[in-house]
């Protein structure tokens, strides 16, 4: 398996950047209490090899090379990977939780159905055309401009939202904003809208933004930080479909991406600044990773994973999880780690926390499942 | 826009500026697909003199060994460096062991130039939604053999049967490396029995089974179930060489290293490459369907495969969506998976009738950001991509980025990281602030550097700009800006207008 460097991984490391929920000056009245972000891990973490439960038996009988030695003990039964030195730090701060073994009710293991899933919040795969922060956005009543190369699904709804990932092509000048209007109204109203969002942007000046997934998280931070800044966005780390040679540690395949997302929320860490005190910041993936490890030092796709939730929304750091146990007989069709906790209720919690919706109504209007329980509580008291 | 020119860039990549246009489009589309696919290219790009093209050198297009026998050396050389061996210290020793030994920039190149000064047009188009279709991204291990899966297996495949270019991918070393089967071992194979007896560990791993029905073909749609995926990762078992060093401490010689291939599987040809030793003994079952232990097995599941009706109706509405229609209709569906059956599977008869319904619907069809590159490049007569001399040399040019660097700005490309279910063909995925503002900046660029030979009001009078598009680039002042407008002009993006 390739060995890249630390500086050759992270140039290569896709990670992709969406700001989203800029409220339009003077719009709204009741300003939403805070911000939401998310890292959306592409491929399917492993929640074990994150987060591993030590202290169940079984953990070292179904992986023999998954699991790192020199984890962090975060209480007598879970563990912390070593890659999240800065995260492990929040954790100790009352900034930041675990919620172990969850996912979206998705059991049928493919990447793009469950990708289509984890965006799209609906009640099956490719059933929605918007996903659940863009229409959780557009309920909170905060269009506006938001700022990766592509337009995720999970943003799609809420119609003023964009995207921003900063361009580097030699020769391409500056943008006249004049041109930009008359190309916009020439298209029909599809491409019309787009060219706009371009034109808007074209009159902001943005100092030069790195693209590496730190730099993204920084700049989005102190965008969101701003009075009428962006109210959510959304960071993409691609490449944890780690099917062999995942290693254990630090520098192993699945370590290094564990570490590229302790950097991003470092560095929204650093680029929320005070307005850190009223963010949340949660993981999502698609599905988790198979509990034995296969043939070739990897593991295939599973079911239940682990997810980090950060943010000084949090003020009581803990590990939120229902164990379902690791011995052969406790798992998903004898493989996979059982979701006990829906996530849609993790996400729902930090959606009323940063946009003061009620739960009702998040369950029924963004995931469309009015009974959808309410794990609040476990969260954020 | 003329029909020859709304045929051309639905099906095609917009007639070059000398290229004569054929009176019968439809005719001269289904000829297309017979065209002679040279690959050519330019040596190095001179500001104002209009390059020559002319075929690739033989030599920056290495045969499938000795790619294999390059990335190895790299590696090799890797582990010398490693080591501070004599020869193997400086920064330009290891440019050098990059440039003599890595070919995805080249490749990247080549592929950039065939599209950019091709007049295979059609085939071109084809063979790159194959190799969408069949992405193999890349994943550094195999970036030596991205290039001579998308030339060797898709276009040289490109007048066959669906089902040989299905065998033909699924055993080519940059999908075997890509979706991670040349480590897989048969659960009872004699390689795990070994593995267990010694403390070591061998077994299956079921990524590239899995994309195999879910990607390439049947899709979820068909309800298969994980002992399906499972049966067909038992058969895949075996399958592929070992890319990069295979001797653990030991630094060794080329033909050491010759004879360990060969001996593991029995030849020195990667894309015909089954280890024994790996291989699942027994019968396997997929989605009802029993096939015998053996290194045949495979090909008897990809052509079950490749007939299938699920496989027949999710690739159908995948090339509908691709060249038709951004909403293709069922008539256009009914038409091209009616000739797929009666045809059983052979891709000119099928592109045939992608061919008819492209031409019979009207709609506009939203062109990818390469393809919509490729298109501008062609149309005004610019240059949009380095000369391979200046490629391989890592040369300077104050006007050009290198290959890599322009499909990573555009957000698009084949030699690029990404997941097995390649680009969607749907304008939704493609509809963002960032993606359009590329447009503008690249049509930009290709003005301010690359020297375009031909005006705007040639251009639209040669494609039969409609009024829109005349109204834009009439409404805006200078040479750059007319030149932007009417690249991103609704028309040029396949999109409707205003």
């Amino acid at each position: 398996m390739p060995k890249l460097t630390r500086r050759e991984f992270l140039q290569a490391s896709g990670a992709s950047l969406f700001l989203a929920g800029l409220p339009l000056p003077g719009f709204t009245k009741d300003e939403p209490p805070g911000t939401i972000s998310v890292i959306m891990l592409e491929g399917g973490m492993d929640g074990l090899t994150a987060v591993p439960p030590f202290g169940d038996p079984n953990l070292f009988k179904m992986r023999k090379s998954l699991t790192p030695e020199n984890y962090l003990k975060l209480n007598s039964f879970f563990g912390l990977h070593p890659s999240f030195k800065y995260f492990s730090g929040l954790l100790a701060k009352n900034n930041a939780s675990v919620v172990h073994a969850t996912n979206f009710p998705y059991t049928k293991r493919s990447h793009f159905e469950g990708q289509n899933l984890m965006q799209g919040g609906g009640l099956s795969p490719f059933a929605e055309t918007t996903g659940w922060l863009g229409r959780a956005l557009d309920l909170a009543k905060t269009p506006g401009r938001s700022m990766s190369l592509d337009m995720p699904l999970l943003l799609r709804g809420a119609h003023e939202n964009d995207n921003f990932f900063p361009a580097s092509i030699r020769n391409s000048g500056s943008l006249t904003t004049n041109l930009i209007n008359m190309i916009s109204n020439a298209h029909a109203e599809e491409g019309s809208s787009v060219f706009n969002k371009v034109s808007k942007k074209s009159t902001q000046k943005d100092s030069v933004v790195p693209r590496d997934p730190a730099s993204l998280a920084k700049y989005a931070g102190k965008a969101m930080a701003k009075k009428n800044g962006p109210l959510s966005s959304v960071i993409k780390v691609d490449q944890f479909d780690t099917h062999a040679s995942q290693g254990a540690d630090e520098y192993g395949r699945h370590g290094e991406r564990l570490a590229i997302v302790d950097d991003i929320i470092a560095g929204y860490k650093e680029g929320l600044g005070d307005a850190w005190d009223r963010s949340i910041i949660l993981t999502l993936t698609e599905f988790g990773r198979t509990v034995k490890e296969n043939g070739t030092w990897g593991t295939d796709h599973g079911w239940g994973s682990a997810a980090l939730l950060a943010g000084g929304a949090i003020t009581n750091s803990r590990v939120i999880s229902k164990w379902p146990g690791l011995a052969e007989r406790d798992l998903f069709e004898n493989r996979d780690l059982v979701s006990t906790i829906d996530y849609r209720s993790v996400c729902a919690a930090c959606i009323e926390n940063a946009l003061g919706l009620d739960h009702d109504l998040i369950a029924d209007k963004v995931f469309f499942t009015p009974k959808l329980p309410r794990v609040y509580d476990f969260i954020f008291s | 826009m003329n029909e020859s020119f709304r045929i051309s860039q639905k099906l095609g990549l917009m007639f070059l500026p000398n290229s004569p246009i054929p009176k019968d489009i439809k005719q001269w589309a289904i000829q297309q697909l017979h065209s002679k696919s040279p690959a050519l290219g330019v040596k190095r790009i001179r500001s104002y003199h209009k390059p020559e093209v002319t075929e690739w050198p033989k030599s920056l297009q290495p045969n499938l060994q000795k790619r294999d026998e390059m990335f190895w050396a790299y590696k090799e050389n890797k582990e010398k460096f490693r080591r501070n061996m004599p020869g193997f210290q400086t920064e330009a020793d290891k440019s050098r062991n990059r440039q003599e030994n890595l070919m995805e920039d080249l490749d990247a190149l080549k592929f950039a130039h065939r599209n950019v000064y091709g007049e295979d047009q059609l085939r071109l188009r084809f063979s790159s939604f194959w190799a969408n279709h069949f992405r193999t991204a890349n994943i550094f291990d195999n970036g030596n053999h991205i290039g001579h899966a998308i030339d060797e297996a898709i276009l040289g495949n490109i007048n066959s049967d669906f089902s040989n270019m299905l065998y033909k991918v699924t055993t080519h070393p940059s999908m075997l490396i890509y979706l991670d089967n040349t480590y897989s071992a048969g659960p009872n194979s004699n390689e795990a029995i070994w593995a267990k007896r010694n403390g070591r560990q061998a077994g299956l791993n079921d990524n590239l089974g899995r994309e195999l029905l879910e990607l390439h073909t049947v899709s979820p749609s068909a309800n298969y179930t994980e002992a399906d995926i499972n049966g067909a990762a038992k058969i895949l078992a075996g399958w592929g060489a070992e890319p990069g060093r295979i001797s653990g401490d030991k630094l060794i010689s080329l033909s050491e290293r010759n004879r360990k291939i060969k001996e593991i599987g029995g030849t020195l040809n990667s894309w015909d490459y089954f280890k024994t030793n790996y291989a699942e003994p027994g019968n396997k079952t997929v989605m009802g369907r029993t096939f015998g232990p053996g290194k045949g097995a495979l090909r008897q599941l990809t052509d079950f495969l490749a007939d299938h009706e699920h496989t027949i109706n999710h690739i159908t509405f995948k090339l509908a969506q691709h060249f038709v229609s951004d909403n293709p209709s069922q008539t256009d569906l009914d038409h091209i998976s009616r000739i797929w059956r009666e045809s059983n599977g052979n891709l000119d008869q099928i592109h045939t009738a992608v061919i008819e319904r492209a031409i019979a619907s009207k709609d506009a069809k939203f062109q990818w950001p390469m393809n919509w590159l490729f298109q501008v490049v062609r149309l005004s007569g610019a240059n949009g991509f380095l000369g391979w001399e200046e490629e391989q040399n890592d040369d300077y040019n104050e006007n050009i980025m290198r290959t890599r660097k322009i499909f990573e700005e555009l957000g698009q490309g084949f030699w690029l990281p990404g997941q097995p279910n390649g680009y969607s063909s749907d304008k939704a995925e493609w509809l963002s602030g960032e993606m359009f503002e590329r447009r503008i900046r690249f049509a930009t660029a290709l003005y301010n550097g690359g020297f375009p030979t031909e005006g705007v009001d040639n251009i639209m009078n040669r494609i039969g700009a409609n009024k829109v598009t005349r109204e834009l680039v009439g409404s805006v002042t200078g040479g750059r800006r007319k030149f932007v407008a009417l690249m991103c002009s609704p028309e040029i993006m396949g999109l409707e207008n205003a």
